[in-house]
């Protein structure tokens, strides 16, 4: 192992050396010598530790086939793409911080993560231990909270959203502000932070962090397929007793735009949460305190980048129609029904003259009167004569 | 206004007025905005299809595509305003000036000349297509004799002449949603949002069928009838579509042991 | 004559015109009545095309358990940060992000029955067993010559195509993200005497399988299972064993890391000391379930051996 050099041993070395304090006890001057190594290693080589896999997780979970089918029948994938992972917040927290479960190498099966636990990380503008309780005592009180105003757990307990149900591991999503707005790390911008804050990623992570904050996290279109996964549902809906509103907010410019890439139109949480809310919040249209509660409707489209030219008049307008529907939308169904019927009636009909007049010109001289096929056939006959 | 003659000689052949160069140039402008409007509004209806994002992005994208589409739309309704007031130019200049100057004008006399228009339908239209079906259904084997303007010419002018007012308003009101719920209640875009897009679907298909078959797929005009662009008709094609006029025409120019019988295919 | 040919061609495109007029009505039939409904539409095709679904009546978890499963798509997840744009397999439940399409193998013959995922038995380590699964052929590690027969030879094949490949793209490489996905797959078989290459499940072995699927219905029970173990003849009864590659002796290992292609950093990892190191760990916690998979095997053993 000694004899080959570079960093290529230096990371290994300080791998096997956490490796063997995880797996502890066996061999107490093997460990030893590990460590000896180890430290003549780390002071030949300089390359830093990477802080986030101090316990070398990746050894075995950058494969990309670490996978099984588990007892309830999902495939269980177990491969962390480390170049993704080093581009979200999550980056400054360890393997273990989350999976706290984790003991020792190899190790059992983990358990389910809780979001909701304090890090290890201090969030600076409390010095507090940094946790994502706050969200979950926001979700509660929504509509997709689990438990309804007394306290007692709703009906149909596993179609309420967890984390993950939403939230994939959060990724950056950066802008630079010279020369107008695009996306992306500024390195201008990043030049100037790091003329003082030199230290590590400090000023990197730091500028990812608040110009990912200017703009939503996430792409109109994905947050549309995540309210999708349970709304679109059939069985979801019938268990809930909802519409199809994916179905029908998909019949408006607001999604076809969305659709061919702009960013500009509502999505599900512009519409649904009180204009500077969280997007936890999200409350069903009967609460008063509701985005779209029928009194709000009007704010909620006027907000400063929406319609805020729009008079009262805009919150009778319905977003979700549905056209089948008769006793919703009476309007609605019964105009489709006249422009369908026109339609048809005016298509049809000169597909069915043009069809016959197509059938005419197959033999153009044939009559059903006796009378003008004898007169056909004379003039025929005449013609010829006359040549 | 150029006076153009009834029948015009080309390499020995006649050919019949049909439409003045204003007229034409009002039928170029209708169609490229109708085809462009088609083209970058069709997409957003058919966002679920696999040709809508591709042909979208040709149009230039949700950046560009709308601002055409506007901006073709607001050129279609300056047509439809000035065809309006085309048509009531001639009809004073023409009609109601000869009225004055005969010093006939009763409201009488205004409405019938106005209902004397070509366009105007009447009764000999029914009479028209009962002959087609007698025809089509070979209860004869005479073609229908069509005047100048014939019932279905009549229904492609008042397609647009229904559609576009229809059509236009809604677009500019849902362009200017802000600006008209100020006013107006919301529910009414709803409305305005059925109306704009199934009324551009029958126009659509409408014209893709019909109207192209009168003047690409038959196959006397195939690929191309020319009359769009030079004004005149052909004889044959004459003969054959309106055969009440031709006969009418070759009179008037003293042409009249030079018609042709009709049907003789 | 001229004019009879007219006349035809005439006629012809008169009946072309026909046929297209009839088209359009057809075609317009959905264009007109379909606005709106044609959401529910798809959803009950799509039911159907998957030969029944509990979807409705789903009385049990094991009932709807099979029908998720059934209905689930080779869905695509996108996540557009602006300045890159990733694409990737959805995962249900996975929070991390995989950041790449992979390639199925299409072209391996196990797996045509066994599925892409096969290894169960051995709990502890199935995870890992189907890790190399993503990057070794079932055969590989499942076959293996008998004692004094000639040695085989390896090559890396295309998992789409099956062509040998030398140099799979991502095995050169030392970026992390791309170890174990190469697109391509080990797998054993024969140099022969002209020099050429030829894999171990070859076109005989193919036949085998393919006529197996495609008259399973029509066979009886008993042919069947003797079919099936036919096919299933060279199979050894025990698979080769982690050390037979992890092995500190690079020269021993099984496969010949250097003439697959290996550079040699990634033939460090695979036979350094935390490798093999592990598998030794591994050895002394599970080996005995692991030597022979599946056998004797009781929920809570692992438990017990802690």
């Amino acid at each position: 192992m000694g004899l080959l050099v570079g960093e290529t041993v230096h990371q290994n070395m300080t791998r096997w050396h956490s490796v063997n304090i995880l797996l502890g006890e066996k061999s107490k001057y093997a460990l030893l010598l590990v460590l000896l190594i180890s430290v003549l290693g780390s002071m030949l080589w300089t390359a830093p530790v990477q802080a986030e896999d101090e316990l070398n997780c990746v050894l075995c979970h950058k494969f990309r086939g670490l996978s099984r089918i588990d007892e309830s029948g999902n495939f269980r994938l177990f491969y962390i793409n480390e170049n993704l992972f080093m581009k979200g917040p999550h980056k400054r927290v360890n393997c273990m911080d989350c999976h706290r479960d984790i003991e020792k190498i190899p190790h059992d099966p983990a358990k389910k993560v809780n979001c909701t636990a304090e890090c290890h990380l201090v969030e600076p503008s409390g010095k507090k231990k940094f946790s994502h309780k706050p969200v979950e005592k926001i979700l509660e009180k929504s509509v997709h909270g689990r438990f309804d105003e007394d306290g007692k757990p709703k009906e149909y307990q596993e179609d309420y959203p967890t984390c993950k149900s939403c939230h994939e591991q959060p990724l950056y999503r950066p802008l630079s502000f010279f020369k107008g707005v695009s996306s992306g790390v500024s390195r201008r911008g990043l030049g100037r932070c790091k003329t003082c804050h030199q230290t590590g990623d400090f000023a990197e992570d730091f500028y990812n962090h608040v110009t990912s904050r200017l703009q939503k996290t996430r792409e109109s279109k994905e947050i549309v397929e995540v309210c999708a996964k349970c709304h679109e549902d059939p069985a979801f809906q019938k268990r809930h007793g909802l519409d199809n509103v994916v179905a029908s907010y998909k019949d408006t410019y607001h999604y076809k735009a969305i659709r061919f890439g702009s960013d500009r139109t509502a999505d599900c949480v512009d519409c649904h949460i009180v204009y500077g809310e969280s997007v936890h919040s999200v409350e069903s249209m009967d609460s008063p305190t509701s985005a779209t509660y029928k009194a709000n409707i009007a704010q909620t489209c006027r907000n400063a980048e929406c319609h805020h030219e729009a008079g009262e008049g805009i919150a009778s307008y319905r977003v979700h129609v549905d056209y089948n529907n008769k006793e919703k939308n009476p309007m609605e169904y019964y105009m489709l029904k006249f422009f369908t019927g026109l339609m048809a009636v005016v298509l049809y009909f000169f597909i069915v003259v043009i069809f016959l007049e197509l059938l005419r010109r197959l033999f153009p001289n044939f009559s059903f009167s006796s009378a003008e096929r004898a007169e056909h056939r004379q003039s025929k006959s005449v013609t010829k004569g006359g040549e | 206004m150029q006076v153009y003659p009834k029948i015009n000689y080309r390499g020995g052949k006649r050919y019949f007025f049909r439409f003045s160069l204003v007229q034409r140039m009002q039928h170029i402008v209708l169609f490229t905005c109708v085809i462009t409007l088609s083209l970058t509004g069709f997409p957003l209806r058919y966002h679920d299809q696999p040709w809508a994002e591709p042909l979208y992005n040709f149009m230039g994208g949700i950046t560009v595509a709308p601002w055409i589409h506007r901006g073709a739309g607001s050129i279609l309704l300056g047509l439809f305003f000035f065809h309006t007031g085309y048509w009531l130019y001639l009809f004073f200049k023409h009609r109601v000036g000869r009225l004055i100057r005969d010093d006939e004008l009763t409201v009488g006399n205004f409405f019938k000349e106005f209902f004397s228009m070509e366009m105007i339908p009447r009764a000999q239209d029914g009479r028209d297509i009962v002959a087609m079906f007698k025809y089509l259904l070979y209860f004869t084997n005479k073609p229908p004799q069509y005047n100048r303007i014939c019932w279905k010419e009549k229904f492609d002018y008042f397609a647009p002449y229904w559609g576009i007012p229809i059509l236009g308003p809604a677009g500019a009101a849902l362009w200017w949603r802000d600006e008209f719920t100020q006013i107006f209640p919301g529910w009414l875009l709803n409305a305005f949002y059925i109306m704009h897009t199934d009324e551009a679907l029958l126009a659509a298909l409408f014209i893709f069928f019909v109207h192209w078959y009168n003047v690409h797929y038959a196959p006397e005009k195939f690929p191309l009838g020319t009359v769009f662009l030079t004004g005149y008709l052909s004889e044959a094609d004459m003969i054959h579509e309106h055969y009440a006029e031709y006969t009418e025409t070759m009179k008037a120019e003293g042409l009249e042991h030079e018609i042709k019988l009709q049907g003789h295919h | 004559m001229l004019n009879l040919i007219k006349t035809v061609i005439s006629k012809l495109y008169i009946l072309v015109l026909m046929a297209f007029t009839i088209w359009y009505g057809f075609f317009l039939y959905p264009v007109i009545f379909g606005h709106s409904a044609d959401h529910d539409v798809e959803v009950l095709v799509s039911e159907e095309e998957h030969g029944g679904s509990f979807l409705d009546e789903a009385q049990n978890e094991e009932e709807s358990m099979f029908d998720a499963a059934l209905r689930e798509q080779g869905s695509t997840a996108t996540t557009n940060l602006g300045y890159m744009v990733v694409e990737e397999q959805y995962v249900q439940g996975h929070f991390h992000h995989v950041g790449m399409k992979v390639e199925s193998d299409d072209t391996n013959l196990c797996l045509r029955c066994h599925g892409a995922v096969p290894h169960d038995k051995a709990k502890s380590i199935r995870a890992f067993l189907n890790m190399h699964a993503f990057y070794v052929a079932c055969e590989t590690c499942h076959i293996y010559p008998k004692e004094g027969a000639s040695e085989w030879a390896f090559r890396w094949y295309n998992k789409e195509t099956g062509d040998i490949i030398a140099n799979p793209p991502g095995l050169t490489s030392l970026d992390k993200s791309m170890y174990g996905n190469y697109g391509a797959k080990i797998a054993p078989g024969f140099l022969k005497s002209d020099g050429n290459f030829r894999f171990l499940n070859g076109t005989k072995e193919r036949a085998f399988v393919t006529k197996y699927l495609k008259e399973k219905d029509i066979l009886s029970s008993t042919q069947q299972s003797k079919l099936k173990k036919i096919i299933h003849r060279n199979i050894n009864e025990k698979p080769l064993l982690c050390d037979s590659c992890h092995t500190s002796n690079e020269d021993k290992a099984y496969l010949p890391f250097v003439q697959l292609g290996y550079p040699k950093r990634r033939m460090y990892d695979l036979t350094s000391t935390e490798v093999v190191g592990m598998i030794e760990k591994y050895q002394d916690f599970y080996m005995p379930k692991f030597l022979l998979p599946g056998e004797g095997w009781h929920e809570g053993d692992v438990e017990d051996e802690k």
